[in-house]
């Protein structure tokens, strides 16, 4: 599998090298698409963190600019975009929601964030959907006539709940269905696979849709005056932006 | 291949540090100072001064003195307006331009003034290796620090600042983080560091996990415009409400913001004036809509600098005085007084902290070290609030002022080195985006990636036919372009004619290791590259750097001619003093009659003379000549001297111990 070509010694080496096996050169990056394996990690959802880390540490040690200051233009071009490279890849790797996107981009399914912002309630969450929004229509008809805010903070809070229940639910689904992939990954049949990778795929556009309700909540929240004293984690954070996994070629 | 160097380009200070046998050093003058006062001076006669000289003329050439350019480092005239009303020196610029400022005739802009900063560096550096013996001691390239919280088109100022002084700079770095590696070389242990650093203009925070000699920065924020100029301001606008108002009847004319009071003999002596050709009602030059702060710069400045004494009081004390004699002001202020003044101004780094814990997906207690860095961290409510934010006392062992520069050094040392024991992995701390349909950014790097980071867009037209398409690179957090920071206006030529929506052209943003962004294009159905045109929103183009260039080129000659005569006077003055001093002691007849010989004390005299009338000219090797005979002529009555006072505490000691 000789895909990349050194422009130093002119030696093939195989698309997953950072080096050139021949005269040990630094490599100029290629079209490479595969976080797992740049890293040398096999496409597993469920990563050992440390061991991610360490990855990345000892390959930032290989490449980073810092040591290819007296090295010739096109090794320093090569550690530029190897660097940058590791880092979108580590970036990607290290949060596991865009750890599953870049796992199904790199297994040819289109990609879940295409679909964000479209009306398209998720099936699973219709019920929720449903019920929230004549909750909020009602809150907000009865602040414009004046009501109560701690009232109105009460009825959010509650009308908030059944979505918290289903966030939670809803990672534990993600966990079970990456643990599965990773058990299927050596025996399963294709169909098999597929399978897993629609499932993981449908869970991340309800995710998606999930944490705008509850931004929505937020917002309404926010409406009502001074922030609430209770801290929620994972909602006014949204974490690493995932963005970036779509974007490594 | 000269030497290399790092430097803390500071607000208010600035230093210069390299690495000697592995430890990092800072270079200083011969009184042992390592700071070089971040002050740039035009004379009367148009030369330079820079550094404690030039802040000596804060008091008595204001509108000719220029400190905290770095406040004004690519940034446009909109940005600073705030800042300029309070200045003695006159800002100005077009909208949407770079800040220029004015000194007389002379009209700079920020990365000039800096240059002048660095060349300063450059030169005591370049000094002191010569003095340490060593051939090659000429200074070529640098490390040079900024905020990490500096934007794209700040830090391109800061290293265009460098090319003007003649240094290449190897890097630009992050200031926590640079001050994380000095103090990472004595601890080479592991965890959570949080770097607290509020210097003279600026704050930034930055939670950084060390391991294996890696020190990753996880997430940064910060204020570009908050530090111990604030406090100052507020301190000295404290005064000002205090001050008689009769002192001030004389210049009441000037109060009015927009006053079109045009007096020439008092236009160079009045402190604020912003001039902007943003304003409707202004002419050629951009010379009115000024904004007149009621006194004249002077006085600011006296204020200015008694307020700053008062300050440094008030780190070890619990009151002291604020004094400005010229103006016949006394006022006593305890600590907490001056806490419940600046406290706003201190609380505003909470929310910055906050932000970079919850980036970092940290809590406060996961914090193992919390460190000072900046000189404002010397005041003891800033430290309180930083113990109570991360509930442990902070690290200072290192000295705030001087951590950074030798951070710098660290990290030059390890660029030219190769050794790969401490690795730096910085991160930028805005996202960057482009502006899209109905003004709204399309992010496409996030803040507090790692970088060398990088990002691709893909484009179309929208037109058949089209072969241009025009892209607006914005830094920020917000929503909407207009919010975020303009950094550049892009135009992609040389697309293939093809029917609207058909090209495919993909743009690649390239963030290097110095936090720069760098731009490519090319479309992929045709695989042509395109031109990008570059238009820096708030800085200078390569065209106009290569232009002051040439110029400080012709300038230089004058300015080490300045410099040189200013070290003449200098050491002509400590020569004098010394004589003088030896000349008026009440037994010098005595000593003069028992050791001197016969006509000493008349030649000494008559040197004396010669050097005094030597220094009221410009003439340098005269003073230098002068200098030399008035040493030569009193070599021998400084050994007398010596002697006695060798003899004299010989006999008190002995008298001691019988």
């Amino acid at each position: 599998m000789t895909t990349l070509e050194c422009r130093n010694c002119g030696a093939g080496a195989p698309v997953d090298d950072h080096f050139c096996p021949q005269c040990s050169r630094i490599l100029a990056l290629g079209r490479h698409g595969d976080f797992f394996s740049f890293l040398g990690l096999s496409r597993k959802l469920v990563i050992d963190q440390g061991q991610l880390e360490r990855r990345f540490r000892d390959l930032s040690r290989q490449f980073h600019p810092d040591y290819f200051y007296n090295a010739s233009p096109s090794e320093r071009l090569a550690s530029l975009e190897r660097s940058s490279y590791l880092n979108d890849a580590y970036r990607a790797l290290r949060n596991p929601i865009s750890r599953i996107e870049h796992l199904l981009a790199i297994e040819g399914l289109p990609s879940p964030k295409s679909e964000n912002g479209t009306a398209k309630v998720p099936p699973a969450l219709l019920e929720q959907v449903f019920e929230l929004n004549e909750q909020l229509d009602e809150i907000r008809e009865s602040r414009e006539s004046g009501g109560d805010s701690s009232v109105l903070r009460e009825r959010l809070e509650a009308a908030r709940k059944p979505i918290d229940v289903k966030r939670e639910e809803h990672e534990r689904e993600v966990e079970a269905l990456s643990a599965r992939w990773d058990e299927q990954f050596e025996s399963a049949t294709g169909a098999e696979k597929r399978a897993t990778l629609d499932a993981l795929r449908e869970r991340l556009l309800e995710r998606n849709y999930i944490n705008n309700l509850l931004t929505t909540i937020d917002r309404e929240c926010a409406v009502l005056g001074p922030q609430s004293p209770v801290h929620r984690p994972g909602t006014s954070d949204p974490g690493p932006e995932p963005k970036s996994v779509d974007r490594g070629l | 291949m000269g030497k290399v160097v790092g430097i803390d380009l500071g607000t208010t200070n600035s230093l210069v540090a390299y690495v000697h046998d592995g430890v990092p050093r800072v270079i200083r003058d011969g009184s042992g100072d390592g700071l070089v006062p971040s002050v740039v001076s035009l004379g009367e006669d148009g030369t330079f001064f820079v550094g404690r000289e030039a802040q000596r003329r804060l008091l008595t050439a204001p509108s000719r003195t220029v400190y905290s350019v770095k406040r004004f480092m690519g940034r446009g005239i909109d940005d600073v307006r705030d800042d300029a009303s309070l200045l003695p020196f006159r800002v100005g610029g077009e909208p949407g331009g770079v800040v220029r400022i004015g000194l007389a005739d002379r009209e700079l802009t920020p990365p000039e003034i800096s240059a002048f900063v660095l060349r300063e560096l450059k030169q005591r550096a370049e000094d002191h290796f010569q003095e340490q013996g060593e051939f090659d001691f000429e200074v070529d390239r640098a490390v040079i620090t900024v905020p990490a919280y500096f934007n794209d088109a700040q830090r391109t100022a800061t290293r265009d600042a460098g090319r003007l002084a003649g240094l290449e700079v190897l890097r630009i770095v992050n200031e926590p983080t640079a001050a994380s590696l000095a103090y990472g070389l004595d601890r080479r242990d592991r965890g959570i560091i949080a770097v607290y650093d509020l210097g003279g203009g600026t704050f930034d925070i930055s939670i950084l996990k060390v391991e294996d000699g890696v020190f990753q920065v996880l997430a940064t924020n910060g204020d570009t415009h908050l530090g111990g100029d604030d406090i100052d301001r507020l301190l000295v606008e404290l005064v000002l409400a205090e001050l008689p108002r009769q002192n001030d009847e004389s210049k009441e004319q000037h109060d009015n913001d927009g006053s079109q009071k045009q007096d020439p003999s008092y236009a160079d002596e009045a402190a604020g004036q912003v001039w902007s050709s943003s304003r409707a009602d202004q002419g050629p030059g951009g010379a009115v809509g000024r904004v007149l702060f009621s006194r004249p710069a002077d006085q600011i400045q006296a204020i200015r600098k008694a307020v700053i004494e008062a300050k440094f009081d008030l780190s070890d004390a619990d009151e002291t005085d604020i004094r400005v004699d010229a103006l016949g002001y006394r006022r006593r202020i305890t600590r907490t007084e001056f806490e419940q003044l600046i406290r706003p101004l201190v609380e505003r780094t909470i929310q910055p902290v906050r932000q970079a814990l919850a980036d970092a997906g940290l809590e406060p207690s996961e914090v193992d070290e919390a460190v000072l860095v900046g000189g404002s961290t010397r005041v003891p409510l800033v430290r309180r609030l930083v113990s109570e934010l991360f509930g442990r006392s902070p690290h200072s062992e290192l000295n705030p002022d001087e951590v950074v520069a030798l951070g710098a050094a660290v990290q030059a040392d390890i660029l030219i080195s190769g050794r790969r024991e401490m690795l730096l992995l910085d991160v930028t701390p805005l996202s960057l985006g482009i502006e899209t349909m109905g003004g709204v950014v399309s992010k496409i790097i996030m803040r507090n990636s790692t970088i060398p980071a990088s990002g691709r867009e893909m484009f179309t037209t929208g037109v058949d036919n089209q072969t241009s398409v025009d892209i607006h690179v914005l830094q920020g957090e917000r929503e909407l372009a207009a919010d975020c920071r303009s950094l550049a206006r892009f135009k992609l030529r040389g697309i293939p004619p093809m029917p609207a929506g058909l090209p495919r052209i993909e743009v690649r943003f390239q963030i290097d290791a110095n936090g720069i962004l760098s731009v490519a294009a090319s479309e992929l159905r045709t695989s042509i590259a395109q031109t990008i045109e570059v238009k820096p929103s708030y800085g200078l183009t390569d065209q106009e750097v290569e232009r002051m260039l040439i110029e400080s080129f012709e300038h230089a000659q004058a300015d080490v001619d300045a410099r040189l005569l200013i070290e003449a006077r200098n050491e002509a003055e400590t020569v004098i003093n010394a004589t003088e001093k030896s000349l008026r002691r009440p037994d010098f007849a005595d000593i003069a009659a028992a050791d001197l010989q016969p006509g000493e004390t008349e030649r000494i005299e008559a040197a004396l003379a010669a050097l005094k009338q030597a220094m009221g000219r410009e003439d340098r090797d005269l003073i230098r000549d002068e200098t030399h005979a008035l040493n030569h002529a009193t070599q021998h009555l400084a050994e007398v001297m010596m002697n006695r006072g060798v003899r004299e505490a010989l006999a008190g000691k002995n008298v001691k111990d019988v």
